[in-house]
């Protein structure tokens, strides 16, 4: 661009913005108020808390149809970033107090199953089938990613299903821990293998 | 795993500003009574929309453009191009210009020569105008006008190029408005 043209158009953008002045800072501010009222009645609300547990540390996430997340993450902020983008995001451990009631009691050896509002409302039809049907499983029992695939109705989709389990978002509650290989191994598990066998020991199954 | 996306509440934190800016050089050249509360519905609409196909936004896309796309559908279908003459009260913008000029003359003269320029821009293609308010009042670059007016970046500079050429026209001819 030829200095001429710079210069043509810096006074084009001169003029233009004496045209069309910005608005006042409190029209902006009115407008900003307006849209983030707006957002708070409107957007869901997703509670959290990072907890401390005799298995680790979890995050536990949960709106108003249920608990939304269990969390092996490392980092909050890759645990945020797994979570509705829409929704508003608020620490608040006292709404987290009923989930954390029934896992306490688990690690405890004091419970084996749950009684908890759960939202899978985001889940693929597929991963809702092998996560509720893997709920069946009993704890103190172990299953291989074969036997789930059969149990759906699809023998051949042992992979698959193992891949719709690394995705469970609810570990521990939807018990992914509870199925292995089916050479006897423990194949895989998103918060590592000493956790997975750490559950299996609490629920007392018979390994190997 | 790609990088985490944006937020819907940090897109409002980020963005809400210069979005009600554009949306109050629409409501300026629009002929509404009052462009402050013009321009408040307009960004309610527009995050209000936004929010909605939020899910829809593919990972990786300019969401600045994406939020400018938006913007421009809800001013356009407010104001269909039907004999827009701006009627913004003069007061209104009075109070925002910086004063201008050294003398009293020369004010009035910046005065006219900036009312003929907002009537300009409301007899512009409402693509012409927007390309032109998106590129020298809201400082975007060619491919975030593009993304926003969903054309090719050439068309992009056209509409800018053909938007200028007919605003300098326009301040030429003085008599004529």
């Amino acid at each position: 661009m030829s200095q001429y043209q710079d210069r043509d158009q810096a006074r084009w953008a001169e003029n233009l913005r004496r045209a069309l002045p910005d608005p006042s800072a409190e029209a902006a501010a009115k407008s900003k108020a307006r849209v983030e009222a707006w957002f708070e009645s409107t957007a869901p609300t997703i509670s959290w808390q990072r907890w401390s547990t005799p298995i680790g540390p979890l995050f536990l996430a949960a709106g108003a149809e249920g608990l939304i997340r269990i969390s092996y993450q490392d980092s909050q902020a890759a645990f945020l970033a797994e979570l509705d983008r829409r929704a508003r995001l608020v620490e608040d451990p006292q709404a987290m107090a009923p989930y954390r009631q029934q896992l306490a009691d688990y690690f405890a050896g004091e419970r084996d199953r749950f009684s908890l509002p759960l939202d899978l409302s985001r889940l693929t039809d597929f991963q809702k089938r092998v996560l509720t049907t893997i709920a069946r499983i009993p704890a103190g029992a172990v299953w291989s990613y074969r036997q789930v695939a059969e149990a759906i109705g699809k023998p051949k989709a042992a992979r698959a299903v193992g891949q719709a389990l690394g995705s469970n978002p609810l570990p521990i509650i939807l018990p992914c821990h509870r199925v292995i290989a089916s050479d006897g191994s423990l194949g895989g598990y998103a918060g590592g293998l000493p956790i997975k066998r750490k559950l299996l020991k609490i629920e007392g199954a018979q390994l190997f | 795993m790609p990088l985490p996306e944006i937020r819907f509440e940090d897109l409002i934190e980020v963005h809400h500003d210069e979005i009600h800016r554009y949306l109050w050089r629409w409501a300026l050249t629009s002929s509404g009574p009052d462009p402050e509360a013009d321009a408040q519905d307009l960004t309610q609409e527009t995050f209000l929309r936004a929010f909605n196909a939020f899910d829809r936004l593919r990972p990786g896309s300019n969401h600045r453009a994406w939020l400018y796309k938006i913007a421009t559908n809800c001013a356009r279908s407010a104001w269909r191009k039907a004999a827009r003459v701006p009627t913004a009260p003069e007061s209104v913008i009075d109070t925002l210009a910086e004063p201008s000029g050294s003398t009293p003359e020369q004010h009035v003269v910046d005065r006219g020569r900036d009312l003929i320029l907002r009537r300009a821009l409301a007899e512009l293609p409402a693509k012409q105008q927007a390309a032109v308010t998106l590129r020298h009042l809201q400082g975007l670059d060619y491919p975030a006008i593009a993304a926003a007016l969903e054309c090719s970046e050439a068309s992009a500079r056209a509409n800018v190029y053909q938007g200028l050429k007919k605003l300098r026209q326009s301040l030429d001819r003085p008599e004529e408005v």
